[in-house]
C-alpha cells in the first residue's frame, strides 16, 4: 500500500461549500471530495448510517443460524439466518466493552459468546446471559437494553440490506427506479437468482466514489483504453482485435436517490469477450432467454450488459453477474467484496461456466478488474499532492445530449448517450446534497430534478 | 473436496525420492520461476499442459470448529480458475501494450521451498510446495504473498522434462492485501 494519510487535508468545510463542490453548469467538479478526512467522516454519518447498504445475499445465509460478517461503512455487523428464517444485522460490538461478538467470516453459530468476559447472545444478537450474573451484577443487569445495535434488515429478490435509520424510507421506496434495472440480473427466471458461495476481498488504495463512479456511469473507459487488454484476453485468437467494435447503442441513466446505471443494447459480442460463448449463448438465445423475453419485457432482455451502482456502494454489472461493495476504509482505501450470481434454473454446465469467467474477468485478477484497480489508485496518489487536490475535474460529458425522455421507455429522472456523464453529474450532485441534509426530513425535500433536463 | 490425492500422499510423512528426482523437480520449479521473474511468458506458458487447471480458492476466517471449510471448493468462487485457454488469453493480456496494470511492469520475484515429491507413477508427479512472492511497482508499491502449491506434473519428452497439469495454489490471506493479482503464481 502506497497511499499515506491525508495529511494535507483541511478542516470541515460549511453546507455552501459542499454544495458548490459539483458545478454542474460548467461541467467541473472539487477532487477534494475523494481525499479529505472530514468530509470522509461526514460520509460515514450522513451517507453509510443513513442509506440502505447491501449485506450479500440470501443463498449465502440459507439455514438458521447460518451467518456472514459485513459492514455498514466502516461499522462491522454480523448478518445471521434466524430459526423463522427472517435475517437479523446487528453491530458487532459487545456493549460491555466494545469486543467484536463475532470473529469469524461466516459459518453456523447456535450463540454467540464475546471473548473478552463471556457476555453470551442467541442468534438474533439479544444479550442473554452474562457470567457470574447474580454473584457480579447483583441480579441487575438489564439484558434487554445492553444488546448490541440493531438494523433494519429488507431483502430485495434475494439481496439483503440493512439500515441504522428509523426515520429512513422502506428499502422498496429507497431502491425506486434502479429496482427495474436490478431486475436484468435478479429476475430472468421465475427461481431467481443464487450465489456462487464464497465472497473475495482484496484491497485497492483508492475512495470508494471511484468504484461507485465507474459502476453508475463510466462506459467510457470501457469502450476506450482502460479494458483493451482485457478484451484481448477474452477474444479467440484468429480474431482481429480491431474488429470488435466497442458497443455505441445504449444508455447513461440517472436515478433519484444517487442511484445510476449505464447499458449496452444489442450488442453480444461484448458479452462474448467477457462470459465466454456458452453463458452468452445462454443470455441472448433459447429458452432462458425467452423467459427473460417474458418476465422482463423486449427491450430489457437486449440489453447486453447493465453496469450500476446502488447507491452508495452497491454495484453489479447485469448479465456479467458479478455484484460488489466497496467498502470504504478511509478516504484513501477501499476493500472490493465481490460474488457472483447465477440464475437459479440455469444448467450446472452455465453456472461452471459463469462462475470462471467473472473470475478471469471481474476479481482481483480479473483480466479487465486489474486495470481498473492500477488507475483508481494512481489517481489517489497524486491527489496526495496539494496542488492536485486544488484542481478541478472535467464532469461535462454528454451533457448536450441529456433529455427526460426515454426512447427505451425506461425510467430514471434523466438519460443520456451511453458515453456521457450524466449519472455520474446526478450521483454527485445527490452526495453533495445528502451531505448537507442534517435528517431524512431534510433528505426528502432534496430537489432531485436533473438541471440539464430543466 | 480439497485435494483428495494430495491429502491422502501427505496423510504421513512422504517416503523420500531419488536424489536425482528431487533435483530434477526442483530445478524445473526453478526454472519456471526464473521465467515468469524475467518476464518470458511465452515460454512459460509452454511449460502448461493443454489439460490445465489452474486454480486458487479463497480462504476466509473460521472458527476451529469449522476449519475445514476454510477454503471455497471447486464449484466455489476463486482468485484462479482457469484452464489451458484462458491462461491463453491471460497471455495475450500480459504482452500486449496495453496491459495497464503490468505495463509499466511489476518486478516479481518467486523464493521456492519446502519442496516434496511424491510420484503417483512414472510420467505423473504430485509435487508440493511453498512459495514467497515478492512483488514491487511502480514507485514504491510493495506486495509479499505467501503460499502453499500443489502441482501436478507429467513428464514430456522437451527440455524443461516437465509440464505442468495442475496447480492449485493455497494463498495465505484472506483478504488480498494488494490492488489486483495481475501476475502469476
Ligand atoms: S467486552 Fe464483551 S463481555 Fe466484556
Ligand atoms: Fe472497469
Amino acid at each position: 500500500m502506497n497511499v499515506k494519510a491525508n495529511v494535507g487535508a483541511t478542516g470541515a468545510y460549511s453546507d455552501a461549500e459542499i454544495l458548490a463542490m459539483i458545478d454542474e453548469k460548467n461541467g467541473k467538479f472539487d477532487p477534494k471530495i475523494y481525499v479529505d478526512e472530514s468530509l470522509y467522516r461526514l460520509e460515514l454519518e450522513r451517507i453509510f448510517a443513513r442509506t440502505w447498504v447491501c449485506m450479500g445475499h440470501e443463498s449465502h445465509i440459507p439455514n438458521s443460524g447460518d451467518f456472514t460478517t459485513a459492514y455498514i461503512g466502516e461499522d462491522p455487523v454480523v448478518v445471521v439466518r434466524q430459526k423463522d428464517a427472517s435475517i437479523r444485522v446487528f453491530l458487532n460490538q459487545c456493549q460491555h466493552r466494545g469486543m467484536r461478538i463475532c470473529r469469524a467470516d461466516s459459518g453456523n453459530a447456535k450463540a454467540f459468546t464475546c471473548t473478552y468476559h463471556g457476555w453470551a447472545y442467541n442468534q438474533g444478537g439479544d444479550l442473554v446471559s452474562a457470567p457470574m450474573e447474580k454473584e457480579a451484577f447483583g441480579g441487575c443487569l438489564n439484558k434487554a437494553e445492553w444488546g448490541p445495535k440493531q438494523a433494519r434488515v429488507e431483502t430485495y429478490k434475494g439481496l439483503i440490506f440493512a439500515n441504522w435509520d428509523a426515520d429512513a424510507p422502506g428499502l422498496d421506496e429507497y431502491l425506486g427506479d434502479v429496482k427495474f434495472y436490478m431486475d436484468i440480473m435478479l429476475d430472468r427466471c421465475e427461481a431467481g437468482t443464487e450465489a456462487i458461495p464464497g465472497i473475495q476481498k482484496w484491497v485497492i488504495p483508492c475512495n470508494w466514489k471511484f468504484a461507485a463512479e465507474q459502476f453508475a456511469s463510466d462506459a467510457y473507459h470501457a469502450g476506450t483504453t482502460s479494458h483493451l487488454s482485457g478484451i484481448m484476453a477474452g477474444v479467440p485468437e484468429d480474431v482481429d482485435i480491431t474488429q470488435v467494435a466497442p458497443p455505441t447503442d445504449g444508455l447513461n441513466v440517472h436515478m433519484e436517490n444517487g442511484h445510476g446505471c449505464g447499458l449496452f443494447l444489442r450488442n453480444p459480442m461484448f458479452y462474448m469477450t467477457i462470459v465466454g460463448p456458452k453463458v452468452t449463448e445462454y443470455l441472448t438465445t433459447g429458452p432462458a432467454y425467452e423467459e427473460a423475453v417474458r418476465r422482463l419485457g423486449q427491450g430489457r432482455a437486449d440489453v447486453n450488459l447493465c453496469h450500476t451502482n446502488v447507491f452508495p456502494n452497491l454495484s453489479f454489472l447485469a448479465g456479467i453477474n458479478t455484484v460488489r461493495m466497496w467498502q470504504p476504509r478511509g478516504p484513501n482505501e477501499i476493500e472490493v467484496w465481490t460474488f457472483t450470481l447465477v440464475d437459479k434454473t440455469a444448467p450446472q454446465e452455465i453456472k461452471d461456466e459463469w462462475r470462471r469467467h467473472t473470475s478471469r474477468t471481474f476479481s482481483a485478477g480479473g483480466v479487465f478488474e486489474q486495470d481498473d484497480g492500477e488507475n483508481w489508485c494512481d489517481i489517489q496518489q497524486v491527489l496526495q499532492g496539494h496542488v492536485a487536490q486544488n484542481q478541478k475535474f472535467n464532469i461535462e460529458m454528454g451533457s448536450h445530449t441529456v433529455t427526460a425522455d426515454n426512447p427505451e421507455g425506461f425510467p430514471g429522472l434523466s438519460f443520456a448517450y451511453t458515453y456521457s456523464e450524466e449519472s455520474a453529474r446526478g450521483l454527485y450532485r445527490y452526495w453533495t446534497q445528502i451531505m448537507t441534509a442534517p435528517d431524512w426530513d431534510a433528505i426528502r425535500r432534496i430537489d432531485q430534478r436533473p438541471l440539464a433536463a430543466e | 473436496m480439497l485435494d483428495d490425492t494430495f491429502k491422502a500422499a501427505f496423510e504421513s510423512k512422504p517416503k523420500a525420492v531419488s536424489l536425482e528426482l528431487q533435483h530434477e523437480v526442483e530445478q524445473f520449479l526453478y526454472w519456471e520461476s526464473k521465467l515468469l521473474t524475467d518476464r518470458r511468458y511465452k515460454e512459460w506458458f509452454g511449460l502448461l499442459a493443454e489439460d490445465l487447471h489452474y486454480w486458487m480458492p479463497i480462504r476466509s476466517t473460521k472458527i476451529m470448529r469449522e476449519v475445514a471449510q476454510e477454503y471455497t471448493d471447486e464449484q466455489g468462487f476463486a482468485h484462479f480458475d482457469d484452464n489451458w485457454y484462458t491462461m491463453k488469453g491471460r497471455i495475450r493480456k500480459i504482452m500486449s501494450d496495453v496491459g495497464w496494470s503490468e505495463n509499466p511492469a511489476s518486478r516479481v520475484r518467486y523464493l521456492i521451498g519446502n519442496v516434496m515429491v511424491v510420484p503417483e507413477n512414472e510420467n505423473t508427479i504430485n509435487v508440493v510446495s511453498a512459495s514467497m512472492v515478492y512483488r514491487t511497482r511502480q514507485e514504491r508499491q510493495l506486495d509479499v504473498f505467501a503460499c502453499e502449491r500443489r502441482d501436478v506434473l507429467r513428464r514430456v519428452e522437451t527440455e524443461a522434462g516437465f509440464e505442468i497439469v495442475r496447480r492449485t495454489i493455497l494463498i495465505d490471506q484472506s483478504t488480498i492485501l494488494s490492488n489486483n493479482l495481475s501476475f502469476f503464481f
